[in-house]
């Protein structure tokens, strides 16, 4: 995104809606500018449309700041998916796809989330930390389209730096593996210079229960009283193993 | 992972908070579902929800009702947001006898959204859990509203400077905790966000 400094006269209206607090008053010039290091192109300034002078515009993108869009602005879906955002269906439509089956549970390390965004180089330490465990990454989440090898976790060194609003970490593991790979995330937690959001889905056992639940209690985790339910009403049903 | 989920906050506000979803597998189910997200909105809409939306289109408070009835396709996410697990148990149980084929999701306390399942007759597939923020949480606002109402919308889109901004104008009078909740929530595309929680919320901020 920038802002044309010919249009803009410096009543910061738009400053407010940058969630990544990077439109930034020049007290000499009396004018905002985006800092591009650190705006994320996810266009939610300009979505609400706050400059009356028409400043704000958004800017021809090169490869690298397309990269930033993608996963920042959730109306851009990723080549990788039909969904827009930068998730997957995941557990959404688990009753019709049997992504996560009985015996394996579904991870996701959204790093970013909430409201601080991350570059890329932290999003690596956490797949780097995973894939040790010996996870498999999702396919068709646009973060593991950025590895150049799935079985480290290793990502294209050219995005290392670049910064998004956020960006997700998904495996499946199985369930004899997830107290293992739970731990690798709480380890290299202290190391990221940002926050993540963890996720953890599990598919229902017939007497109701989900296992998952007690291995993360297990290695110090305590899950939220609220989370995500899939009922079970999409059809076909997957067929069970 | 999910927009929906790491909605914060504490028990007695999290059990005003349920969003139920309609979404098709577009490797498996989706082809020609378009119309069946109608059928899906026509159910919800007999019920007392606070918000809605569809990713493909836009939110109630943006592009309207209208829009969004017309605006639906095989790769649509249709979201209602409701305030009381009584409606949730409702709407699930016409959803079940409707059988649309589409997968239903509902984010909200799990042990509550167990219940309707059962009284709604059906039984949960799948549950995905919250582990929580962790990382360099000290980058985070310190006021535990203004993070719930940031994390109603999981794409991100309410910046916390907006809530700030929000609240500064309540408490010049400019706007009443309802109508800066409004655009809030307007924020947010998909329809996600809980304007009455949010409202709630900037009251406790304002204070």
């Amino acid at each position: 995104m920038i802002i044309d400094q010919e249009k803009c006269i410096g009543c910061k209206l738009c400053q407010p809606y940058c969630p990544m607090g990077a439109i930034e008053y020049l007290e000499e010039e009396k004018k905002c500018r985006i800092n591009l290091d650190e705006c994320v192109e996810c266009g939610i300034c300009l979505r609400p449309d706050p400059c009356k002078k028409g400043a704000l515009y958004q800017q021809e993108l090169d490869e690298l700041r397309l990269l930033r869009q993608v996963f920042s602005n959730p109306l851009v879906p990723h080549k990788t998916t039909s969904v827009p955002g930068r998730g997957t269906e995941e557990m959404k439509t688990n009753d019709v796809t049997g992504r996560f089956k009985r015996g394996h549970a579904g991870v996701a390390c959204e790093l970013g989330r909430p409201g601080t965004g991350t570059r890329f180089k932290d999003v690596e330490k956490v797949a780097m930390a995973v894939a040790k465990v010996g996870v498999t990454f999702e396919p068709h989440n646009p973060v593991t389209a950025l590895m150049v090898d799935n079985t480290t976790g290793k990502l294209k060194d050219e995005i290392l730096n670049e910064k998004v609003l956020s960006a997700i970490v998904e495996f499946d593991v199985e369930i004899g593996k997830l107290s293992e790979a739970l731990t690798a995330i709480k380890n290299v937690a202290p190391e990221l210079d940002t926050v993540f959001s963890l996720d953890l889905a599990c598919r229902c056992e017939p007497d109701n229960s989900v296992p998952a639940e007690e291995i993360a209690r297990s290695v110090g985790f305590r899950p939220s009283i609220n989370g995500k339910t899939n009922v079970g009403l999409g059809r076909p049903l997957a067929e069970e193993e | 992972m999910t927009h929906t989920l790491h909605r914060y906050g504490t028990a007695e506000s999290l059990e005003n908070d349920y969003v139920i979803f309609a979404i098709a597998a577009q490797t498996v189910n989706a082809k020609g579902k378009a119309p069946v997200f109608g059928e899906f909105f026509n159910i919800v809409e007999k019920y007392n929800y606070v918000f809605c939306g569809d990713m493909k289109t836009g939110n109630k408070y943006t592009v309207g009702l209208e829009s969004i009835r017309e605006g639906f396709r095989d790769n649509s996410i249709v979201h209602a947001v409701f305030t009381e697990k009584e409606e949730v148990a409702k709407v699930l149980k016409e959803l079940a006898e409707a059988d649309l084929g589409l997968s239903i999701v509902v984010s909200g306390i799990l042990d509550h959204v167990d219940e309707c399942c059962r009284k709604a007759g059906i039984k949960r597939h799948t549950v995905e859990y919250s582990l929580g923020i962790h990382g360099k949480t000290e980058k985070l606002p310190q006021e535990d509203e203004l993070l719930a109402i940031n994390t109603m919308c999981g794409h991100g889109m309410i910046a916390f400077n907006l809530i700030r901004h929000m609240v500064d104008k309540i408490k010049a009078g400019k706007k009443t905790p309802e109508q800066a909740a409004k655009e809030l929530a307007s924020q947010c595309h998909c329809g996600v966000v809980n304007p009455t929680r949010a409202a709630e919320l900037l009251k406790e901020l304002v204070k």
